[in-house]
């Protein structure tokens, strides 16, 4: 008896094991297919490009639609515009959101609870809901069609700043109070005790930024008219929309331009799932 | 005490109590900038006649409001936004669970697995919909081909008004899946191993596992995927506006998209502010309403 029931079990269990590997597999085979085919016709020819049935692999692989993709577009331009409207923006912000995680995070003063609510309960904001307010705000400081008018909604966040408030409650505050009967001031003590210690929440909240910033899409459209102020995620849809039947540039294009997070993400995604995990269940 | 001792006293009081709020405002302040004010400002347009060209703003009461909710694309485009969001909320929420307890188990290359799931969430919104618009290609994307050689007729995925939203909608759940997972994940790991290893000596088999065990432990999770993902489909823009425009014939005019051509192609700013604030209210009673249902008994700590 007992031994059919345990045969039962190992068959239903190497069963089960196949059943997990199959829908795991096509799950991933749907989830990278999109990547796997950019990949594979960035380095097509043209003509291999409209083919039909379309070839898998490219049979004369080229590097030439890359080099071709700056000639045809100021893609060096776009691809500045979005390092500078990503990397300032993430750099300024994980200073004021470590800052204000350290306000929020170990000290008591009047309004405290006031602000951190108020900056808890707008995350809920929708950013569209503040956009055009937002237009009309920008363009009264003359800041419309600038690089600077990007950086500026960029320079704070509210998941940020709880990212980094969450994080330095951890730290005890035993080996804050030791700093200050030393001597230490309060700046000294998060510059040289609490900054150190916070490098992985640091880590999390840059690559959080980065990415986020180097993917906008809504504000940059609204904000910017001119074509030398564009970054990627408005320079590829319009190139796409303008070339679209040279389907070898665009996939070289858009292959260059997700190439950097997708990277970043493949480096350190230990940060990311921590990000996710603290932002999000934490709340 | 020395006169001096005193004075480096006092300039240590004062530093320690002038210290949090130097620590706090250049965050609060930067952000408030960028919500509480422009909240505030698109309070005070929508009851405005806003206009760029025309120098005075008139009080106009309700009439923004009114002309949003008399106008049948708004309607329409409400309509779709709750299409899109019952498309994309449930399913993905189901994906993302299912995932995320096959990437739970003890699998062989599970790292690997998890990572290919969340590239998408990693990537710019906007190129990822470059991609697919290629992929929906009727003559020569790759999802034709696939559907013609396995005996299957292609469809004009973003071209007939009929596909376009089913097709917006793929590309949204495949976006967005591996952050729900991952959240899923997290919380999958959260449930001691202990409550299985009792519940199995009592003789549970694994679907009293799941159902008595796994599912209400998840419930502040599924709660706080079910929340984000509704607000975020409600302000679906991106997606929409490069895969298809809205189009073909507004088919996927979604609310976002209506508020942005109502400010930006026909001026009108106080509508559009008004609009705003409607899908705001959504948004709220949405979370307000899941809330009371789910129940507030869910621990957030």
């Amino acid at each position: 008896m007992r031994a059919v029931g345990y045969r039962r079990s190992r068959l239903a269990t190497v069963v089960g094991r196949i059943a997990v590997y199959v829908i795991v597999s096509v799950g991933a085979v749907v989830m990278a297919m999109p990547f796997v085919w950019l990949v594979l016709s960035a380095f097509k020819t043209l003509p291999e490009t409209v083919l039909f049935p379309p070839t898998f692999f490219p049979k004369n692989p080229t590097l030439s639609n890359f080099k071709q993709v700056f000639g045809t577009i100021p893609f060096g331009r776009y691809y500045a515009n979005s390092i500078i409207t990503s990397v300032i923006p993430s750099a300024v912000s994980v200073i004021t959101c470590t800052m204000a995680g350290m306000g929020f995070a170990k000290y008591r003063f009047r309004g405290r609870n006031a602000m951190f609510w108020i900056i808890l309960s707008t995350m809920m904001v929708p950013f569209p809901a503040t956009i055009v307010p937002l237009y009309v705000m920008v363009s009264k400081v003359g800041l419309v069609d600038t690089r600077l008018g990007l950086i500026v909604v960029g320079l704070s966040s509210a998941s940020g700043i709880f990212l980094m408030r969450q994080f330095i409650m951890s730290i005890p505050d035993e080996l804050l109070d030791a700093a200050r009967i030393d001597g230490a001031s309060e700046f000294r003590i998060f510059g040289q005790i609490v900054v150190p210690l916070c490098k992985p929440a640091i880590a999390t909240q840059s690559l959080f930024t980065f990415t986020s910033h180097w993917g906008a899409y809504i504000w940059p459209l609204i904000a910017v008219n001119s074509d030398e102020l564009r970054t990627l995620p408005l320079a590829i849809p319009y190139f796409s929309g303008q070339y679209y039947s040279f389907q070898n540039l665009i996939n070289a294009a858009s292959l260059m331009a997700v190439l950097p997070v997708l990277i970043l993400f493949l480096f350190a995604q230990r940060y990311f799932v921590q990000g996710i995990t603290i932002t999000g269940m934490k709340n | 005490m020395t006169s001096a001792q005193a004075r480096k006293y006092r300039l240590y009081r004062l530093q320690r109590n002038v210290a949090p709020y130097m620590f706090v405002l250049p965050g609060t302040v930067f952000y408030l900038m960028v919500t509480i004010i422009p909240m505030i400002l698109g309070f005070w347009m929508s009851f405005h006649s806003w206009s760029i060209i025309r120098p005075t703003k008139p009080w106009v009461g309700l009439a923004n409001y009114q002309k949003v909710l008399a106008n049948p694309v708004f309607w329409a485009a409400l309509r779709n936004t709750l299409v899109y969001t019952a498309g994309v909320v449930p399913l993905q929420m189901i994906l993302a669970l299912l995932a995320a307890m096959l990437l739970n188990t003890e699998i062989r290359g599970r790292t690997f697995f998890r990572l290919l799931y969340y590239l998408p969430v990693v990537t710019p919104l906007s190129i990822a919909a470059v991609i697919w618009t290629w992929i929906y290609n009727p003559n020569m994307g790759l999802l034709n081909w696939f559907l013609r050689t396995i005996g299957f007729q292609g469809r004009d995925w973003l071209g007939d008004p009929k596909m376009a939203m089913l097709s917006v909608i793929i590309v949204a759940i495949w976006s967005g899946l591996g952050y729900k997972m991952v959240i899923f994940l997290a919380a999958l790991q959260g449930i001691p191993e202990t409550y299985y290893e009792a519940a199995m000596i009592d003789g549970a088999g694994r679907f009293d596992l799941f159902r008595f065990i796994t599912l209400p432990l998840l419930k502040p999770a599924t709660l706080y995927v079910l929340i984000t993902s509704m607000i975020g489909s409600f302000q679906v823009f991106g997606l929409v506006k490069v895969l298809t425009g809205g189009g073909p014939l507004d088919a996927t005019n979604v609310l976002v998209m209506w508020i942005h051509r109502r400010a930006f192609a026909d001026y009108q700013f106080g509508e559009a502010a008004a609009t705003s604030f409607i899908l705001f209210a959504f948004i709220l009673a949405i979370t307000v309403i899941q809330w009371k249902i789910m129940g507030r008994e869910v621990t957030y700590e």
